[in-house]
């Protein structure tokens, strides 16, 4: 195994990555639950472009962590931020998700709208663009009511 | 002579053994769930077809929170009050807590979730996506509500038809499950809840859901509103197993080699939380 290889050092890149984020296994807050999304700022938009980390594919709510810059931010420096979705039931049908929509190391852009509380890197996805494919995902819930929808 | 007081001792016996058995109190008759018949199973296909994915129309939803607010009592009024402006602010309350299921009637009037509805005989059953704790067992057999309470997030629900239109009548619901508008807005009922549905199809795919909520410790009279459900049939739409409690779990490989799920961080409003030395 040759440790030296690109592809290898950024996937124990990620896998470091990974463990950051959900190795906060201390005083924890079990509290996952339905609920309404006015902590996210829906008035502003922010731009990140980056690697995917993980998809979480969980009820109630879809998370993707981005290891990125957000574009609107002059000389930002590249952090995870984790973005809340709805359910996965739901963005298969408001947003054609699916489960393997993308992987960890897959570069993408996301349109969020950012938690109010500015310490916490959380956002609501809005709409998430693969740079490979250009494949498009959103996630407005309210869309499955569109007419024609099968 | 001998013989004749043995046998006068052995009636005497018999005749106590018949007295003590009388004395006793005698015991209710089991009742059973009969095994369904072939008409049973028949006569299913003479109600109307609710197949498919009901999905709710949350743009109704979010409509009636101003359009047909609940007859609030001074104290509960107050308490959504304060619930409106917290939100406004940017601090939604979480009505929704722990992946408790979110109980009926609130099912019926805020989810955003997608539920099937399954007839069988004596039964009517509704399963809600997202949360596999969502189940709604109407029984159809002609059974009343139990005399002792058990009190339930769901309650007990016993439904009749009426032509085409399901007419549904649930006790007993547990006094913390909430009377929700919104994911944000809602109180316990704190008891003696009863809500009373009637549910048709309005058009080829529209249901509706006519509530009618008598929550007497929380609103001045009952409160009647009609919650309206989609249908979809595109398999791909199909509703799939949710879990609500797995979002506080990671899944990921362990020191032995085995998948396990593993507990992350929370904010207190659910939203998953990066730690600051993330890099």
């Amino acid at each position: 195994m040759d440790c030296s290889e690109p592809r290898m050092k950024q996937k124990f890149k990620l896998v470091a990555v990974i463990a950051t984020v959900c190795g906060a296994v201390a005083g924890i807050s079990s509290v996952t639950a339905h609920h309404s999304t006015t902590m996210f700022d829906h008035a502003k938009t922010l731009t990140i472009n980056g690697t995917v980390v993980e998809l979480r594919w969980v009820n109630p709510h879809v998370s993707l962590s981005v290891n990125g810059v957000i574009n609107q931010w002059e000389g930002d420096k590249p952090a995870v931020w984790v973005m809340e979705m709805t359910s996965p039931g739901n963005l298969v049908r408001a947003g054609g998700w699916r489960r393997n929509a993308v992987k960890p190391g897959d570069e993408v852009e996301v349109l969020f709208s950012p938690l109010r509380d500015a310490d916490k890197k959380g956002g609501a996805l809005k709409r998430m663009t693969v740079r490979e494919t250009g494949e498009v995902f959103t996630a407005n819930l309210r869309e499955q009511e569109r007419p024609g929808l099968e | 002579m001998r013989y004749v007081c043995y046998a006068l001792s052995l009636a005497l016996l018999a005749l106590v053994a018949v007295a003590v058995g009388s004395a006793q109190p005698s015991k209710k008759p089991v009742v059973i769930n009969p095994a369904p018949t072939a008409q049973d199973w028949t006569d299913l296909g003479k109600l109307p077809d609710w197949s498919g994915v009901w999905n709710p129309k949350v743009t109704d939803q979010d409509a009636q929170v101003k359009t047909n607010p609940p007859p609030w009592n001074e104290k509960a009024r107050k308490e959504i009050e304060l619930m409106f402006a917290e939100e406004k602010a940017g601090r939604p309350r979480l009505i929704f807590y722990g992946c408790f299921p979110e109980a009926h009637p609130s099912w019926m009037l805020v989810t955003h979730n997608a539920m099937e509805i399954l007839f069988t005989p004596g039964r009517v059953t509704m399963l809600g996506e997202s949360d596999g704790n969502r189940l709604r067992r109407i029984y159809t057999d002609g059974r009343g509500h139990p005399e002792i309470p058990d009190p339930t997030f769901h309650g007990h629900s016993i439904g009749h038809w009426e032509g085409n239109t399901l007419v549904v009548d649930t006790v007993h619901i547990l006094p913390q499950a909430p009377l929700a508008i919104s994911e944000a807005a809602g109180v316990p009922n704190n008891g003696d809840m009863r809500v009373v549905e009637r549910i048709y199809l309005a058009d080829k795919d529209i249901l509706h859901v006519d509530l009618e909520i008598f929550a007497p410790r929380i609103l001045t009279k009952s409160w009647k509103t009609t919650r309206i459900f989609f249908r979809q049939r595109a398999r791909k739409f199909d509703i799939v197993e949710g879990v609500c409690v797995q979002g506080d779990y990671a899944e990921r490989i362990d020191a032995n080699g085995n998948h396990v799920f593993v507990p992350i961080k929370k904010t207190e409003w659910g939203n998953i939380e990066v730690p600051k030395d993330a890099k």
